[in-house]
């Protein structure tokens, strides 16, 4: 009896996933948790997980799709806007940041409110200035879709849809989005050398930068309170999710690579150009209430040395990540 | 008859007889075979079942209707015996009791967590009753819902007059999850093999407005984060629970 029933055909094909590799770059850390440990990586799920997160149809409107805002170009943030478009003519209250080598975070999101990367996708699913939809009627729309039924039995065995399905696929997706290709790359495995500028920028950067935006990562993936003024939405950050006064305008530190096509900064956007953070860092009052300890001494980064530190971020953009076809729709 | 053929036939004789050893034996292996033990919440306000259009008072005479209740029971235990992935949903309009299997034998008390494990609000996607298409998981600050109480009351200065009690957090001093532990040693559950025997546990919601803690709907119609207030609520769950009676039932 079981015999049949497994030979018995359901019409959405077969299931022999492609069990896919993690691979940690040279030299880089281990991620601190393994967040592919209980959804075992497969190219079936990677290729349902990118299918999901360039669909439209994940929305309320159809059309706003999680790429809409996370754009391969701008290695997956919004492209020149401080704030994305939500459905119905809405705006975030945030900036949409950056999304790659997400495996080696324990919190996502500006605060950190997100506490497994499987989970993140409800937040802008569900939230109305973003894609404003319901989970029930994501998964109505994924069940009605053949195509995506093949593919959810090709990538867990049998056609059932399910929101823990989806989102292990989108995680398969977005966790598996590296970038460690950039020239700063290259020239750390010797293949490629700074010029003097870019030396001298990469000097600026470790005396000033690099406790914070540690290397390789380029973030401590931690939060710290950097000196900026509260908001027009009051949004005081991690302090909204641990509820303790001295995390109020603490962010996760973003990471400074791909920073040249990342921009605006900030977890609003406020600062559109890389010299602006830096003259934000360079004249930040010691005295403000609250700042990190990392800043209390003053930084000093003079005009030649500020355009060398920018020579240097922009060592950090990886083209190889940003025209991968392989996360391309 | 040759004597080879003669072991052939004996043999194929022999190969049902070993099935039907075998499916005989499996019937009888020596442990006991379970019974089931169904639990029932029974959700009482103001001495009245929660009903959609019911009106109840609190202690403090306000009065309020309620239009959902949904709380979490998970890791349930009858003295030693622990359910395995034991996560369940109850819900006062829709799903008010779960079922159980159990070895037989006598069984004094009745112990479960009000809500979900830390481990689970922080483990990813799940499915079942933890899945969050059941509108019980923080999306902007993850994490679960322990219990959720909505309706509306004339004293709720909120929009409409709506009352939206979401009790979570799950971390350090904000945890919100409660353990409930009942005793019945009186007239302990008795559960024998293939036989169902019902528990029935009362919550009684009078004693959420009215417990260690005061929750006036004037001063709190609106809960929906963690953080002090959900803590002193949560702080009134274990005297929400009593055990309201156990019956054996026919099967």
């Amino acid at each position: 009896m079981l015999i049949i029933g497994a030979a018995k055909d359901d019409g959405y094909g077969s299931y022999k996933p492609t069990p896919l590799k993690f691979n940690i770059p040279v030299g880089w850390p281990k991620p601190p948790t393994d967040i592919f440990a209980k959804n075992k990586l497969t190219e079936d799920g990677f290729q349902l997980g990118k299918k999901l997160f360039y669909d439209g149809r994940l929305s309320k409107d159809g059309q706003t799709s999680c790429a809409s805002c996370h754009q391969q170009f701008a290695a997956f943030s919004t492209y020149d806007h401080d704030l994305s478009h939500g459905v119905n003519n809405t705006f975030s209250t945030r900036n949409a940041p950056a999304l790659f080598n997400l495996a080696w975070m324990t919190a996502w999101h500006w605060d950190g409110g997100i506490n497994h990367i499987e989970v993140q996708p409800l937040s802008p699913l569900t939230a109305p200035n973003e894609m404003g939809e319901t989970l029930d009627s994501v998964l109505i729309k994924i069940k009605t879709d053949d195509n995506y039924r093949r593919m959810f039995k090709a990538a867990f065995g049998d056609a059932a849809v399910s929101s823990q399905r989806m989102f292990k696929a989108l995680a398969q997706f977005t966790g598996s989005l590296i970038s460690a290709n950039s020239k700063y790359d290259k020239v750390k495995r010797g293949e490629d050398t700074l010029t003097q500028y870019e030396q001298a920028g990469y000097e600026v950067f470790k005396t000033n930068c690099a406790s914070c935006h540690k290397e390789p990562l380029f973030t401590d993936n931690n939060f710290h309170n950097n000196g900026l003024t509260l908001n027009r939405f009051n949004d005081n950050g991690r302090q909204k999710i641990t509820l303790l006064g001295c995390d109020s305008l603490k962010f996760k530190v973003p990471s400074l690579r791909n920073v040249q096509l990342s921009f605006p900064y900030m977890h609003d956007g406020r600062f559109y150009a890389l010299s602006q953070v830096i003259d934000h860092y360079t004249n930040i009052s010691l005295t403000k209430p609250g700042l990190d300890t990392l800043l209390k001494n003053k930084i000093a980064i003079n005009n030649s040395q500020k355009n060398q530190l920018i020579y240097f971020l922009y060592t950090l953009t990886d083209t190889s990540f940003t025209k991968n076809k392989r996360y391309a729709q | 008859m040759s004597r080879k053929l003669l072991i052939y036939f004996l043999s194929l004789m022999f190969i049902p007889s070993i099935f039907f050893l075998l499916s005989g034996f499996n019937n009888k292996l020596p442990v006991n075979k379970n019974g089931r033990l169904v639990i029932h919440f029974l959700n009482i306000a103001d001495g009245k079942k929660i009903a959609r259009d019911s009106i109840y008072q609190n202690a403090f005479g306000e009065a309020y209707t309620v239009s959902k209740l949904k709380y979490y029971a998970s890791n349930v235990h009858l003295d030693n015996f622990r359910e395995k992935e034991s996560y369940h949903l109850i819900d006062a309009f829709s799903s008010d009791s779960f079922s159980i299997s159990l070895p037989p034998g006598r069984y004094n008390n009745f112990n479960f967590l009000l809500g979900v494990d830390s481990i689970k609000n922080c483990s990813g996607a799940q499915s079942g009753v933890l899945d969050p298409l059941n509108d019980m998981f923080w999306t902007w600050n993850n994490g679960y819902v322990m219990f959720k109480l909505e309706g509306t009351s004339a004293f709720s200065t909120a929009d409409l007059h709506r009352i939206e009690q979401h009790v979570g957090g799950y971390k350090g001093a904000y945890k919100t999850m409660r353990e409930i532990n009942l005793s019945f040693t009186a007239n302990p559950v008795i559960i024998s093999e293939n036989k169902f025997q019902q528990l029935t546990i009362q919550i009684n919601i009078d004693k959420y407005w009215q417990g260690v803690n005061e929750i006036k709907i004037t001063a709190l119609p609106v809960l929906s984060a963690m953080g002090e207030q959900a803590k002193k609520v949560a702080d009134n769950f274990p005297g929400m629970f009593s055990v309201q009676h156990i019956t054996s039932q026919k099967n």
